[in-house]
Parts: structure tokens; sequence; C-alpha cells
């Protein structure tokens, strides 16, 4: 049990920065996901807190003690990796007891630990088999059980679920947040999965070149982002960004005339962010403006109407049963209360 | 039709290839074999069906030939040198495989150019060597020199089945609480196992087929089987069914060891498919 402090944290190799000047604090049973694309340094700030990477500058507390020079043994941490990192040659029971056996744990207590740790990740029947006789999910199952049979003071996890086909990956990702909800030991867990992180997190970081663009729960991230960034990596399907200008109160778009009321000062150049969720479609005459479909979409669930609006593509989501065709006009309208506004050129929020 | 005709036509002409290149591989073998089996007066002659006597295996091991004693040598000193070269092989190999030395591309090469010097261009300066420290017809002497044979092959060698493993593994153990030695001691080694035993086999092949160093740098104590060949030589000219026996006892092991190292092998190239 204990918290996860990171100190102007910095990684390089060479020329490349992957890791820039990052501090954070990770309080005690807290779950955070550090999220971002590919290369962002999320995955090397995790393994500067496992020990397995040696940070260039900066402090890494666990607990109140700094674990800098510490080995990865020594650290007391438990990680998770993307391809498992199962032990091919040990039976599913010795990998689990593989952490208990190396920390000489004693022969009596090993048994009873491996048989609870399995069963939390109902992995019973397997405990005979080899790691290659398992599914991916059973593997990825095998690891978490390794991870919890003992009890670490910080869990690591770097994309376990991505090496899992997608609906495993729905199945397997609410039974990681039961047992993060019914274990309560801080969680460190690394992701590109955006959808991931809205529905494990406590705290979302939203990292991009080394570097934490905002960091505040699921909500606060996806209903109030930060910069440009963090709005167009959260959300599926991602924020409608327009390009526009603010002219007397009304937001118009490059090359377009058409007007909606943002409020705030004139502005050249503006970037209009919003969801497609709030974006309303109606029939013609009926919202703040007319535009034609570009493409109709039947998820099954909701529908995607792509409209064309000036010069730009605008993604909307209608109601399930709504059926239109390509070419058809509709009006749509912008909800007020979430509509955001950008700095293209340095890509923060304007907050009138 | 046609394209099914061609197609047989091509099998025939396929299976035929092949069996001539086995047809070339294996009649010296298959000679060899006929002749150990043959008396003095039957070898001279190219006959398929002979009454066969084990007699030439009983007169390889008597005076004036001892066979016994090279065969000893032989083992003594490909057993050693498997034993030494193995061990500091691996470490050497996982030190290239996992840490970033400095120099560590131009070490390899060096390590691998060593192959490409010609046996008989460095045997003087060994035999010199040798001759000075007394290491000259010791099986000591032997077994150092097929230790700087057999290392960068077995280096190369077990450095490729290490790079295998995932290097996940390896971190998970770490964090699970393993020292590095840990880490070596209960993951890398029996992963790598079929892969040390691979390299094993090769090293030991190498070492019992070695030919030129023990001749020259051998003449009595430590002389090895490849140099008792030499000893089937009379003055009514080469003693061949003697020499196919010693050549037989020669190769046996090696076939045994062939059998060993194909399941493994197999065994080992899969090994690093398990993620």
């Amino acid at each position: 049990m204990a918290e996860v402090i990171l100190k102007n944290l910095t990684k390089q190799w060479g020329d490349f920065v992957a890791v820039d000047g990052q501090s954070l604090e990770v309080s005690d049973k807290e779950f955070l996901v550090l999220l971002g694309p590919s290369g962002c340094g999320k995955t090397t700030t995790m393994r500067m807190i496992a020990g397995l990477e040696e940070p260039t500058e900066g402090e890494i507390w666990i607990g109140d003690r700094m674990v800098n020079d510490d080995l990865p043994k020594d650290r007391d941490v438990a990680m998770v990796f993307q391809n498992y990192g199962l032990y091919p040659h040990m039976t599913i029971f010795d990998n689990i007891a593989y952490p208990l056996r190396v920390r000489g744990t004693p022969s009596s207590e090993i048994e009873p630990r491996v048989r609870k740790a399995a069963e939390q990740v109902e992995l019973t029947q397997f405990l005979d088999r080899r790691p290659k006789a398992l599914s991916g999910g059973q593997r990825q199952r095998v690891a978490l059980a390794r991870a919890i049979v003992r009890t670490p003071k910080v869990f690591l996890m770097d994309e376990p679920l991505s090496n899992l086909d997608a609906k495993l990956r729905v199945t397997m990702r609410a039974e990681l947040k039961h047992l993060s909800r019914e274990l309560k030991v801080t969680t460190v867990y690394v992701t590109h999965d955006q959808i991931e992180a809205m529905t494990l997190a406590d705290r979302v970081a939203v990292m991009k070149d080394g570097v934490i663009q905002q960091l505040g729960s699921p909500d606060e991230i996806y209903n109030d982002p930060a910069n440009l960034f963090v709005a167009g990596f959260i959300g599926s399907p991602a924020m409608n960004l327009i390009n526009g200008s603010i002219q007397g109160g009304q937001f118009v778009t490059t090359g377009g005339t058409q007007l909606v009321p943002v409020g705030g000062d004139d502005r050249k150049e503006v970037v209009l962010g919003v969801r497609a969720d709030d974006i309303r479609v109606s029939e013609a005459g009926q919202g703040n403006i007319d535009v034609p479909i570009y493409a109709f979409e039947n998820t099954g669930e909701a529908t995607l109407l792509t409209v064309q609006w000036g010069r730009q593509r605008v993604i909307a989501k209608g109601d399930r049963y709504l059926r239109k065709e390509q070419d058809d006009m509709i009006g749509i309208a912008l909800n007020p209360e979430h509509l955001y506004l950008f700095d293209p050129s340095t890509g923060s929020r304007i907050r009138t | 039709m046609i394209g099914r005709r061609r197609k047989q036509v091509m099998n025939a002409v396929q299976l035929a290839l092949i069996l001539i290149a086995i047809l070339i591989m294996l009649v010296p073998i298959a000679w060899i074999f006929m002749a150990a089996f043959k008396n003095h007066i039957d070898v001279f002659q190219l006959k398929l069906f002979f009454t066969p006597t084990l007699e030439n295996f009983g007169t390889v091991f008597e005076p004036p030939f001892f066979l016994g004693h090279k065969l000893m040598n032989s083992t003594i000193v490909a057993f050693v040198t498997v034993v030494f070269a193995i061990p500091i092989a691996t470490m050497a190999a996982y030190s290239f495989s996992r840490f970033r030395l400095t120099g560590e591309t131009t070490m390899l090469v060096v390590i691998l150019a060593t192959q490409f010097v010609p046996a008989v261009v460095i045997i003087l300066p060994f035999f010199v060597m040798f001759r000075d420290i007394g290491l000259l017809d010791t099986r000591i002497g032997l077994i150092l020199v097929n230790l700087a044979i057999v290392m960068p092959f077995a280096i190369w060698m077990i450095k490729g089945f290490i790079d295998g493993i995932p290097l996940d593994t390896e971190e998970a153990a770490m964090v699970d609480g393993s020292s590095r030695l840990q880490v070596i001691r209960n993951i890398v080694l029996p992963m790598a196992a079929p892969g040390l035993l691979t390299a094993g086999i090769f090293c030991f092949i190498i070492a019992w087929n070695e030919f030129l160093f023990a001749l020259i740098l051998t003449n009595k104590d430590a002389v090895t089987l490849p140099i008792g060949l030499a000893l089937f030589k009379a003055e009514e000219g080469d003693l061949w069914n003697l020499l196919s026996a010693a050549g037989i006892i020669i190769m046996l092991p090696m076939f045994v060891l062939a059998l060993i190292i194909r399941k493994y092998f197999v065994q080992g190239m899969t090994m690093g498919a398990v993620r």
C-alpha cells in the first residue's frame, strides 16, 4: 500500500527524449492510467517505475522511499506485460508461485496462496498445464494471478489487454476492473486505448511526446479537455475539430458563411471542437444550419452521419432508428454547453 | 490432364535428383560399412555378398594398433572441451545478448573472424609455444586448442538461442523478485537448455573430428582417433578392413549424437514461439 511519486522524471536515449521532466503523484490505492499514442513515453515511464529502465534525471518514490537505485526485485511492485512474460518451461502453478518462491515464502503458504490467486482469475482447472496449452486470454489471466499472488505495493500493467481479440478485451476489462476494486492496490496502467482508460481509471494522464498533456478523472478529460491533442484523442468517434474564426460572438467556418453562436471575443483563427453526441440532428430547417449528408452509417446501436459542412466534414450521432440517404439535407444544432474553442497555433484551450 | 501428367513427371525428376544426392553421400559410408566386416582378402574386391566377420573390430584394439588408448584420448579431449566450452560460452553469449557492451560489435566480429584463420597458418606458433611450456603431446594441450576452435562457434550459436528468449520473460522474473543470477538460473538456462545441448553436441563433434592440430601437436601419448587411422599402414599397403573398422568406431558416436540433436534442434527452434 503506497503512493507513487515521480519528480521531474526524464529519460533520454542520445538526443531522443522519451520522457521529458514529468512529475506525477499517484495516491494510495488509486488506479491511474497513462494514456497516449505509441511512442509518447508512457511505457518508458512505467518501466522506470518498475526499475527496468534507469531515469536520466529525476526521482521515483514508492511509499516513503526513493527507489531510483533499487533493483526491480527490491521495489516490491508486480507487473503485467503486454506479451504476458510467462515462463514457458513451468506449469501454471509454478508460474504463479514463482514470485513467492523466489522471495523465500515458506512452502506451506505457497499452495493456498496460489490456489486463491488462481480462483480470483478463474484458472483453477489449468494449474497443471503449461502456458503453451492456454489461450491468449487465459495466459493473460496467469500473468494477472502471478501479480496478485503476493500483495505488492504497486501494480504496473503495460497494455495487458492489447494482445487479446476485441470481444475478449471487453470481458477482461470488466474482470480487471472488478479485481482492481476488490484488491485496492495502487495501480499504474499503460494503454493507448482510450476506452480502457475511460472505463478503468480513477484518473487518467494523457501523454504526448514525453509530456503529460492533462491529468484528471475520465469525466474531466472527456468533458473538459485541456488542449487540442486531448480533445482529438479522447472519444470515439473522435471529436469534430472545425477550423474557422469568431466574428461578433458567432463561429464562422473557414471559407464558409454558416454561423453558430459561441460567444467570446473576435478571433481570426480558432478551432471549434464538438463531439458527435453534442450535435443534435433534425429535419432540414429545424437546426442551426442545413447541411447535406456525405455518408450515412448505421452501427446498430446508433447512426453516424458524416455531413459536409462548408469545406469540412463533421460527424454527428443520430438516433438508432433514424434513416437517411446520402445527399439528403438535414439540420444540425450544436449543443452550446459543450463547445470547445482552441488556439490552432498553440493547441491550447480558449476559455470564454 | 496435361497439367497432371506434367506434375507427375516433375515429381519423378525430383525424386531422381534426391536419390542421386543421397547416393553420392551414402556410397562412401556404405563402402566403409561393408569393408569393416570383410576379411583382408575380400576387402580388395568390390563384392556385395561376402561372409561378414567381426574380427577387424578385435584386431584394431590389439597391439600394435592400441585403438583403445586413442579412443580414450578422443573421448577425454572432446568431453572436457565441451564441459569447459559450454558454460564459458553461455556466460559470454548472455552478456552479448542482454547487455550493451562497449565495442560489442567489434568483439563479436573478432570472435567470428578467428574462425576464418586457416589452422595451418597458426599451427606453427602453437607448436613452438606448446613445446616451450611442455604441452606438446598432452591431452591438456589438445583441450586448449579445441577450446579455441569451438568457443567462437559456441558463443554465436548460444547467443542465437538466448536472443530467442523474449526479454519480457526475463523482466517479469526480475520484477517478480529475482536477482540477475536467479533469472539466469531459473529462466534463461531452462529455456535455453535445448540450445545448450545442441551447441554442446556440435562442439563435441568438432573436437572429436579435429585432425590437423592433433596431427602436429601429438605423436604418442595424446594421439586421438582420427590420427590413429594413419596407423593402419603396413608394408603390404593400407589395411583397408582395419581402417574401415576404426572409421566405424569414430562415426558411431556421431550418428547417435546426430539423432539426439535432431530431436532437440527442432525443440530449440520452436521454443521461442511461446509468447
